[in-house]
């Protein structure tokens, strides 16, 4: 270990944090424990399940995998920055209209990866989307709403999506 | 909460408190409080049980809320705080609405009841001329008077009445009527704070490292086989804490939860070899041999004659796999431990058990013990959650501090209590006029409830296993069979299970419903008119008719092969269960039914479900969203379940361990699903948080049935075992094998060629005794001298010597891992021994200070040390030497400016006879020519350019030419034919390239430049460096090296590359069936998210495998590396970063996904052989 205390400067949700960790430390444990971010969650380590994930340059990011040292000079964005309760991003709306989870533990990372698809694609089909969460884990077999909840959010109609 | 109407701001005090005596004292007194109104205008209610995910908080408020005549969003609901809710038991068996909330909803009438007798006597007005809205009591001429002004500053407490009067049906508002759920806003913002989110003033992290008997909690070993820890294999962990031993209980505490994690895998703990487990690949013979004790739960009728007299006997098997819960967050538990008193907050799915499991644990009283209930991730039945609340408890007290104790992944995956496996045998058959003769049901689950881990880990409890009476779940069929006899042989867990979802009643369901699905077939009658006959509850058959109505279900008395399409036929299958759960006989909760569709593909055996008709009898529904979102969970999850769900062991542990291993059902293959809820609001609410899931797998099976007229009685239904039960043998993979265009194979000559030509084996060996003879020939000592001014060198000489330095990536090999740049200590492992960097900043005395450039230059050209020592090849000089006079001298002025560094170098060891020294002179007089480079005139410049920076200072030949006998790399045809560094192939760099898509020029310009080829991958190992060095060299430097590279290569142009690449993705999309599917899943749950052709985008590259050189080489070992070790330093960060697998892949997983991986990106390749051995020698070579 080197001895002297790396800082690490990032942007997360618009605000510049310099933070005293490791480079190789996963940008997840910084998000949680250095800036107190709740949204994304530990799921597996391994980049599998999408828990985890946060928006980083636009693109959707597994940041279990990701070393804060690898998002100097980047954006990042996690289930905080895209909106609050009083002020929610559409995407965090049509979940919440949709009641697009059970336990929720892996919501953020169906958000975070609905809003990233929506940020390339800002029409996709209901095949695209589920594609796009192909690799996006849930246990409590919430799938239905979030299918729903992605269509809502990416104005589509839900008539096609089982009721 | 903003107070209201129902108090007068805060003026108040009081509080109206509807309580039972408490069966044990609580911290809080000898009362358990059901609803609590205070005069201030909040209203709590407190239930025990726990929200898993299903929406009970919004349920239970909507009761409370209704019988109190308050708005819905006044009601809070605490579950399950030991300190404040009553004890009712462990969230199981969907009991929460249908049981734990009775006396919650009594609790509020009784409470609304005395509210309006007391504003009676106030009012002066019989009850009848009141009415109540929103907490507020009115009289016709406009009096009023609120909750809280009738409580006022009294503290009233009524003890819960039995006999309360609830309201009707018809009464009410807001139950049965779909409310959203109250907590989603925040979980969509990240605002709900889940128990893993719990943080506490100066907590610490904590990880613990679990024995090797992984998913075991039976046997003496238990708590038993820890030999001992070596603390000092952690000491280089900044803030590391604490190390706790308690018997086999073993945790790391440190400040940084990244440092918890490195402390807990790279302590070293020895253990005693574990007990291999008996063959869980064969569950029957595991579960027919594990000693149990049989219980007749059922004998009627004349059960042996009926099966002697059968027309048709019928003797059947079924046998269901171990499962998991697989929760997606992981265990995660906070604990403070103090003097006076101990806090937890955890996600426990039984507050007041586990709370007598920590009191048993650390020996204190319960009262001492404040446990909060935080939500967690969904769980389905009994996962970690309890046993992380026990460490967490066990290293607080350790260090006196709060520890936050997060589970992995792997240790959720492999500890989780099973679902267990179960087998049941069912005997009887049909009478010739096709009813039942008897039915004949034996059961076996060996299940406990799985002790809390750390109470069986440090020995407070006996390993020796409970043996519970949990078989019998909906043991008892639904159906009137004359002659029934039913069994339970109970017995004891075999690894470590507990309840999931659906308990025994899934299992035992999915033999009832495929069984007499299997009568009706046999009888030939239509399979739901078939059970119609034998169902006798009026609700049930409601059901039954309403969902075939729903589904359009036409008769099908026989079997008839439908109609295919291609190779795919559809089916479409029944169940019906009414789910009985909790102690024998056991309390029903919904019924349920399911019309399942499915599409079986017979070439492949790959099934799917296409749809689901899901009808189900809830009794009243409190929140009927709530109810639906239920069904389709339990739809989903059980299709998952019934399809492709089953736990790998190893001899003596769990080997499933993450999502590759162990899939789970993904967003692509779904089923529709179409929910039918009987209205019945004047019935009784009945659990629905699992009757959806109990049909699931015999409606599934027997929808293949009905598509390919096989049986099937051994869920999981994957493809082999549909392909086997069809008898089928695999396809032959379709791939169309491109073959790229190959021009003559061109050589070049090696630069390094001595006149006396092919070193073959003999001379090789011949080397070594000349080499003995020219031991008496040492260098001379060269002077030492003052270290040089730098300031006499140019900026842009020493600029310039830093590019070539780059070039020669000095700092690459000289600096340690996590060291100071150039001060040395690397360890390089060579074929001869291990070899250690030197330092080579101008530090006078450890360094190269006191080296005067020639000293310098005789080192690079002779490989020899300043004193006259002979350097061993491993320092590349036989091309340093290449390089021009100016050059050496601005890399000598670069090394000379560099900050002097005093770090003592470590002595290279190598074994006899290489630790001779001198014996490399004759090493030299062999295979070093020591002249500059010379250009080829017969070239272009540009070509020259690269042959110089390649050959000399880039030395890509010592790792990329294979070395002979004696570490020399080999002459001639085989120069930059492929070797091997540090356990990685260097691949071959001419025409021999196993790339399937020849390399350009601007191919390799774009991998030197950026470590990132699109058609052939990104730079990994010990390329990453290499790559990342040559960073400080000019685009035109780099061009020349691609220039030159290119001539040893087949001459191709982008569009043709472009073609290739599109044929070999096209080619490799399909899957090849022809093999075990293994390595097949592996791939799918854990690389496909970033290596699938057209998969999701995310952040960093995405190497396309079926391009890779990797696996298209003669040897897997390059693959090997990068799927154990991950890319965690790649040449840029935007290639993004690869995680390593050895943690949570055994040596038979990677192999079998290695060899997958071969057979479905290569298929034209030769299969690798020996790959499990080639897996295992590379984790050992790199054991941390």
């Amino acid at each position: 270990m080197s001895p002297s205390k790396p800082s690490t400067r990032l942007t997360v949700n618009g605000k510049v944090r310099d933070v005293d960790a490791s480079p190789d430390t996963a940008l997840l444990y910084v998000l949680r424990n250095d800036l107190e971010l709740n949204g994304p969650k530990y799921g597996c380590g391994l980049g599998e399940c999408g828990a985890c994930t946060v928006i980083i340059d636009g693109v959707a990011a597994r940041s279990c995998v990701i070393p804060i040292g690898g998002c100097e000079n980047r954006d990042v964005l996690t289930l905080e920055g895209l909106g609050s309760r009083e002020h929610p991003d559409p995407v965090q709306s049509a979940f919440i209209e949709e009641q697009a989870a059970q336990c929720g533990y892996c919501l953020n990372g169906m958000i975070m990866s609905i809003k990233a698809l929506l940020l390339r694609n800002p029409q996709p089909s209901e095949v695209e989307i589920a594609e796009a969460l192909k690799y996006n884990l849930c246990r409590c077999g919430a799938h239905v709403e979030i299918m729903r909840a992605a269509m809502r959010a990416a104005g589509r109609t839900l008539e096609s999506l089982a009721q | 909460m903003t107070p209201s109407s129902l108090g007068s701001g805060n003026k108040f005090s009081g509080s109206l408190s509807v309580v039972h005596p408490a069966g044990t004292v609580t911290s809080t007194g000898i009362f358990e409080t059901f609803i609590k109104i205070a005069a201030d205008g909040v209203i709590t209610a407190f239930n025990g049980h726990v929200d898993l995910g299903t929406g009970i908080r919004t349920a239970l408020a909507q009761i409370v809320a209704d019988e109190l005549d308050v708005s819905f969003a006044r009601v809070v609901v605490v579950l399950g705080d030991t300190s404040s809710t009553p004890d009712q038991g462990p969230t199981i068996a969907s009991e929460t609405i249908q049981v734990t909330a009775v006396p919650l909803r009594k609790a509020a009438a009784q409470a609304r009841q005395y509210l309006v007798q007391l504003a009676a006597k106030r009012l002066e007005l019989p009850e009848s001329k009141l009415t109540v809205d929103d907490g507020l009591i009115r009289t016709h001429d406009n009096r009023s008077l609120s909750y809280g002004e009738l409580i006022g500053n009294d503290v009233i407490r009524l003890e819960l009445a039995d006999d309360v009067v609830v309201k009707t049906a018809d009464s009410y508002r807001i139950v049965g009527q779909s409310v959203p759920r109250v907590d989603l806003p925040a979980k969509a913002t990240g605002e709900l704070v889940y128990v893993h989110d719990v943080r506490v003033p100066g907590m610490l992290h904590g990880r613990v490292v679990r024995p090797p008997y992984a998913g075991v909690d039976a046997g003496d070993f238990v708590g038993t086989s820890l030999i001992a820890i070596d603390e000092s294999s952690v000491k280089d962990i900044p803030g590391l804490v604490a190390v706790v031993r308690i018997g086999d209980f073993v945790g790391v505490v440190a400040e940084r939860e990244e440092n918890a994690i490195k402390a807990a895998a790279q302590i070293k703990v020895t253990w005693k070899p574990t007990p291999t487990l008996p063959d869980l690949d064969d569950i029957q013979n595991a579960l027919r041999t594990n000693p149990s004790t049989p219980r007749t739960l059922l004998d009627k009728g004349d059960v042996d004659s009926g099966i002697a007299a059968a027309d048709k006997p019928m003797k059947r098997t079924y046998v269901w796999p171990y499962q998991m819960h697989a929760s997606i967050g992981p265990s995660c538990a906070v604990a403070d431990w103090q003097a006076g008193q101990v806090r937890v907050w955890s996600g426990t799915q039984n507050p007041h058990a586990l709370r007598a499991d920590l009191a048993r644990l650390l020996s204190r009283p319960e009262t001492e013990i404040d446990l909060i209930r935080m939500e967690a991730a969904g769980c389905y039945g009994r996962n970690c959650a309890d046993d992380v609340t026990a460490d967490a408890v066990l290293l607080s007290r350790a260090v006196g501090k709060p520890v936050r104790v997060q589970l992995t992944r792997e240790q959720e995956h492999a500890w989780e209590p099973k679902g267990a496996a179960q087998l049941i045998d069912v005997d009887g058959g049909l009478r010739a006029d096709g009813s039942v003769a008897a039915y004949d049901f034996a059961t076996r689950y060996p299940s406990n409830a799985a002790p809390t881990l750390a109470l069986l880990l440090t020995g407070m409890v006996s390993p020796t296993p409970a043996v519970l009476q949990m078989g019998d779940r909906t043991a008892i069929p639904p159906y009137d069979y004359d002659a029934m006899r039913v069994v339970a042989h109970d017995m004891p867990p075999i690894v470590r299970a507990s309840w999931l979802r659906g308990v025994s009643a899934l299992p035992n369901t999915f033999a009832h419903e495929s069984y007499i699905d299997e009568l009706a077939t046999e009888a030939g009658v239509d399979p739901i008119e078939y059970r119609l006959r034998y169902l006798k509850d009026p609700r049930a058959i409601d059901l039954v008719k309403a969902v075939a109505e729903r589904a359009e279900w036409t008769p099908r008395p026989v079997w008839t092969p439908p109609e295919p399409d291609g190779d795919v036929v559809h089916g479409r299958g029944f169940a019906y269960a009414l789910y009985v759960h909790g102690p024998f006989p056991g309390k029903p909760a919904a019924w349920s039914a399911w019309v399942t569709d499915v599409a079986v593909d017979k070439s492949t055996g790959e099934v799917s479900v296409t749809r689901v008709v899901a009808g189900q009898d809830s009794g009243l529904m409190i929140n009927p969203d709530g109810v639906r979102h239920q069904i389709h969970g339990n739809v989903i999850q059980s299709t998952s379940r019934a399809l492709m769900e089953e736990v790998a062991f190893e001899p003596s542990s769990v080997a499933s361990r993450e999502w590759g291993a162990y899939p789970i059902v993904k967003f692509p293959d779904v089923p529709k699903i179409d929910v039918l809820m009987l209205p019945r609001a004047d019935q009784p609410p009945m659990g629905v948080g699992e009757s959806a899931s109990v049909p699931s797998a015999a409606a599934i099976a027997n929808a293949i049935f009905d598509a390919i007229g096989v049986r099937f009685r051994e869920p999981p239904f994957t493809p082999e075992k549909i392909r086997a039960g069809l008898g089928r043998v695999a396809p032959a993979p379709t791939h169309i094998l491109p073959v790229p265009p190959l021009p003559p194979t061109r050589t070049q000559k090696s630069p390094f060629a001595k006149p006396l030509g092919i070193v073959s084996g003999i001379a090789a060996l011949c080397a070594a005794a000349i080499g003995l003879a020219a031991a008496v020939l040492p260098g001379r000592a060269i002077a030492p001298i003052a270290r040089p001014d730098a300031s006499t060198y140019s900026a842009a000489t020493i600029a310039r010597g830093a590019q070539l330095a780059a070039l020669g990536d000095c700092a690459v090999c000289h600096t340690a891992l996590n060291g100071i740049t150039n001060a040395g200590g690397r360890p390089l492992e060579t074929p001869f021994g291990t070899i250690y960097a030197t330092n080579i900043t101008p530090d006078l005395e450890t360094g190269i200070g006191a080296w005067s450039y020639p000293a310098f230059e005789r080192a690079m050209r002779e490989g020899l040390h300043r004193d006259g020592r002979q350097l061993y090849p491993a320092f590349p000089y036989n091309h340093f030497a290449k390089t021009t006079d100016a050059d050496l001298q601005a890399l000598y002025a670069y090394l000379m400016a560099q900050a002097p560094i005093r770090a003592v170098n470590r002595e290279t060891a190598l074994p006899f006879p290489f630790n001779v020294r001198p014996l490399m002179a004759g090493w030299n007089a062999l295979f070093h020519n020591n002249s500059e480079f010379t250009p080829d005139t017969t070239k272009s410049e540009l070509w020259n350019r690269g042959a110089y920076l390649v050959e000399g200072l880039g030395h890509c030949g010592a790792c990329h030419t294979p070395r002979n006998a004696l570490g020399a790399e080999k002459d001639a045809k085989a120069y930059l034919a492929g070797g091997f560094a540090e356990g990685w192939e260097a691949p071959p760099l001419t025409s021999l390239s196993h790339a399937p898509i020849p390399w350009s020029e601007s191919e390799l310009f774009a991998y030197l430049r950026t470590g990132h080829s699109r058609f052939h991958g990104v730079a990994a190992g010990p390329m990453g460096p290499v790559v990342k060095e040559l960073a400080a060299l000019p685009d035109n430097d780099i061009k020349a090296m691609a220039h030159y590279l290119a001539s040893f290569n087949i001459a191709v142009g982008h569009d043709q590359q472009q073609a290739l690449a599109v044929q070999l993705e096209t080619a490799t999309l399909s899957l090849d069936y022809s093999a075990p599917q293994t390595g097949a899943r592996i791939y799918e749950g854990a690389c496909a998210v970033c290596h699938a052709v057209g998969g999701p985008q995310l952040f960093g590259s995405r190497p396309s495998l079926a391009l890779n050189s990797n696996l298209h080489s003669a040897t897997p070992d390059n693959l090997i590396q990068v799927i154990l070790h991950g890319i965690d330093t790649p040449v840029s960060s935007d290639l993004g970063y690869m995680p390593a697998f050895k943690g949570s892949l055994n040596a038979e997983q990677v192999a079998d996904l290695v060899i997958y991986l071969r057979r479905q990106f290569a298929p034209g390749k030769p299969a690798w052989n020996e790959v499990e051995t080639a897996v295992r020698k590379v984790m050992l070579a790199t054991p941390d």
